[in-house]
């Protein structure tokens, strides 16, 4: 066969290929989020598929991310200039994009709720210049999570202070079950030591961006980790989340420092079936260190983002609007209902909502959330201060970073003074800022 | 049209694509590394040779530089005594080999993440089947052991590729060298040492270089080991910590610096692995 037979042909079937897509043309929102249960997938395809139903023309594309998964995704997306419309991200990924001018505000939908419908607390995530740059999903602090049933036979009393809470590890340290649980990856020793120094009075980095590792506050919170894990069972610095669970409901371990609401859920699954319940594990709110004066929990919350140079901008914020009215709201809550807690006032003291099953079973975990969030104790991640989610647009480095997880290993693993190992982080996160220009 | 046109013509696509696939973005990486550039923002400025100066006093850097050798060196050694050791054996005549072949190859041709996922669970320090095998508590995934877990398993992985690549030269050495080394009483390991690895020499070359070059820079078996627990620290091989550098700190231009540098090493090695091959060969 003659060879430039087939050039024409190939010529053809490029020209057909580019031109497939204008016959299929129809407004997309493509939606990113990271909610991977597939109760919550479900509720989220229910949604969108009633929004479909009501909006004709408009497409509702939604995909399931890991959380692992998910900043890069966003981060390549941008670089491609081809965002989603909305996407869930960290508050601290959502104030760094915000400051970088690439994201829309979502007031109409917070219109929509009523702006005096919303915690608080909720409204402090991402909101910039009075604008709502990002709108959390659902809200769910920290817990800790500890086993009544022995706590109660050995008589011990809620801790108040760090030195009560290793005082309890160290009781309810038995052969075969250790006093506490804690994971040993970087978001979790992030969120762990974030949550840690605000409830002992210190901070992460000053108003001009200086590193504040080295502090009295650190020393002091680092001393505390060390004297905490000696009742964590061996090799727990290589334990991920979902492992400290397992611990905790396979009985190796009595207490679990960095539990989530959605815990309640693997518990009645996968307890003994006459322990699988609150009566057998309940919640503490957490104890504050030597140099504080209260708890701080860190708050998983993530944001809706609406982002710009997306194409279908408009009908994205119709269907977060959508995604708030009460029976769509509700159905998602549902599926994740002690994690997801409500973000408006009217969910929460709503009947139907009150009238969840598991939240009846589990009622006292709700209050534990409901504390820190009424108290304004909850922080995301790194957020010591209110005002460092706009002033600090740098924490998403600096927690992609590990530098702060290197320096908790430093002292508990490789026996550094604490002053070496606080060192070394301050110098490494100096070097870190002043390379992104947040620090002279 | 002339065919010889036409013929570079048809070329051309490939040509392009490959220009496109390959050397642009080999082209880029090595650009960006002369630029404090974000990972993903549209923000980058020129400061030459800065990153390379930065990298090279960066202590974290020569850990995982360490971190890595030891890995790759480790898990190079014992795939080759692994691999050689199995193809010696499954050249013998026996009841059921090729069905013992083709398990033997069964490690390699799995998904790294079904193969990481499966050893996490075997490997799990309160739950794990190895641990409730060897009666122990040990934590696989600690400080402690985790470079050896990871060891464990990318040796498991791989060695079948050494395996496959030597056996089939095993099955082209003349059986008459053997009968007649047997004639002048060679026992079975004077055997091995004068006639086998001689035989086994060029493919034994190729398959060192192969797996040097993908145990060093091997980034899913390590990556997938951290994924929900696992101390990532002792694992930071150099692929481990240039990511980290571009994905977590956000610097591409750093990230790319080290990735030039990991490029450098490797044809280094390379170029000195031919140069003593070559003089060896010729003594």
């Amino acid at each position: 066969m003659n060879p430039t037979a087939l050039i024409p042909a190939l010529a053809v079937a490029i020209a057909a290929t580019l031109a497939a897509p204008a016959a299929t043309a129809q407004k997309v929102i493509r939606v990113w989020h990271t909610e991977t249960q597939p109760n919550s997938q479900q509720a989220m395809k229910n949604i969108a598929a009633r929004f479909e139903a009501k909006n004709p023309g408009v497409k509702v594309e939604l995909e399931a991310l890991a959380w692992t998964d998910l900043e890069g995704k966003i981060m390549a997306s941008l670089a491609a200039g081809t965002p989603p419309e909305l996407s869930h991200g960290q508050p601290i990924t959502c104030t760094a994009l915000q400051s970088k001018g690439l994201l829309l505000p979502l007031d109409d939908v917070v219109t929509a709720l009523g702006e005096d419908n919303i915690f608080d607390q909720i409204k402090r995530v991402c909101r910039v210049g009075g604008k709502q740059y990002g709108l959390v999903h659902a809200a769910g602090t920290s817990l800790l999570i500890y086993r009544r049933d022995l706590v109660q036979k050995l008589g011990l009393k809620a801790p108040k202070t760090w030195a009560d809470l290793i005082a309890n590890a160290k009781a309810l340290t038995q052969p075969g079950m250790y006093g506490i649980t804690l994971p040993g990856d970087n978001l979790f020793i992030n969120i762990l030591l974030g949550e840690l120094i605000a409830s002992n009075g210190g901070t992460l980095f000053d108003k001009s961006n200086r590193p504040q590792v080295a502090s009295k506050q650190m020393v002091e919170t680092l001393e505390f980790l060390k004297q905490l894990t000696r009742y964590a069972p061996p090799g727990w610095e290589g334990h991920g989340y979902r492992e400290t669970f397992t611990n905790l409901y396979g009985q190796k371990a009595a207490m679990m420092f960095q539990g989530y609401g959605r815990g309640a859920s693997l518990i009645e699954s996968n307890a003994p079936k006459d322990m699988a319940n609150a009566e057998h594990f309940d919640v503490w709110v957490k104890p504050h260190g030597p140099s504080g004066r209260a708890p701080v929990a860190q708050v998983d919350e993530e944001p809706w983002m609406l982002f710009k140079g997306a194409k279908n901008t408009r009908e994205a914020v119709e269907f977060l609007k959508f995604f708030y009215q009460k029976a769509n709201y509700l159905e998602y809550i549902q599926t994740v209902p002690i994690h997801f807690f409500p973000i408006t006032k009217s969910m929460r003291t709503d009947r139907d909502y009150q009238a969840t099953p598991m939240i009846q079973r589990w009622k006292g975990w709700l209050d534990a959330q409901e504390y820190y969030l009424a108290r304004d104790l909850g922080r995301p991640t790194l957020v010591i201060d209110w005002a460092d989610m706009n002033t600090k647009p740098y924490l998403m480095e600096v927690l992609g970073s590990g530098i702060l997880r290197d320096m908790v290993m430093d002292v508990l693993l490789e026996n550094k003074s604490s002053k070496d190992a606080t060192g070394r982080a301050q110098k490494r996160l100096e070097e870190l800022l002043k390379s992104k220009g947040y620090l002279k | 049209m002339k065919p010889a046109r036409a013929g570079a013509l048809l070329v051309l696509p490939a040509l392009l694509l490959l220009c496109a696939l390959t050397l642009y973005p080999v082209g880029y990486g090595i650009w960006i590394s002369f630029f404090n550039k974000h990972s993903f923002f549209p923000e980058q400025n020129f400061v030459g040779l800065a990153n390379y100066v930065a990298v090279f006093g960066d202590e974290e850097f020569w850990r995982s530089l360490k971190l890595g050798l030891i890995y790759s060196l480790t898990t190079i050694a014992l795939q080759l005594v692994l691999g050689v050791a199995a193809a010696l054996l499954l050249n013998e005549a026996f009841a059921g080999r090729a069905l013992v072949r083709a398990v033997a190859i069964f490690p390699y041709v799995i998904p790294t993440v079904v193969a990481v996922i499966v050893w996490k669970w075997l490997l799990n320090s309160q739950f794990g089947l190895v641990n409730h095998l060897l009666g122990a508590p040990v934590s696989w995934m600690g400080r402690d052991w985790i470079m050896v877990s990871l060891i464990i398993v990318s040796v498991w992985q791989f060695f079948p590729f050494v395996l496959l690549a030597v056996l089939a030269r095993l099955q082209t050495i003349p059986p008459e060298l053997y009968e007649a080394a047997k004639v002048d009483g060679a026992g079975a390991f004077y055997r091995f040492i004068h006639i086998t690895l001689p035989q086994l020499a060029s493919v034994l070359f190729v398959v060192v270089l192969l797996r040097s070059i993908w145990m060093f820079t091997k980034f899913d078996t390590p990556w997938l080991m951290i994924q929900g627990g696992g101390a990532e620290t002792y694992i930071r091989t150099l692929p481990i910590y240039t990511y980290l550098r571009t994905f977590g700190y956000y610097e591409a231009g750093r990230g790319s610096a080290m990735a030039v540098l990991m490029f450098l090493m490797l044809v280094t090695a390379a170029a000195l692995y031919f140069h003593f091959w070559r003089r060896e060969e010729q003594l």
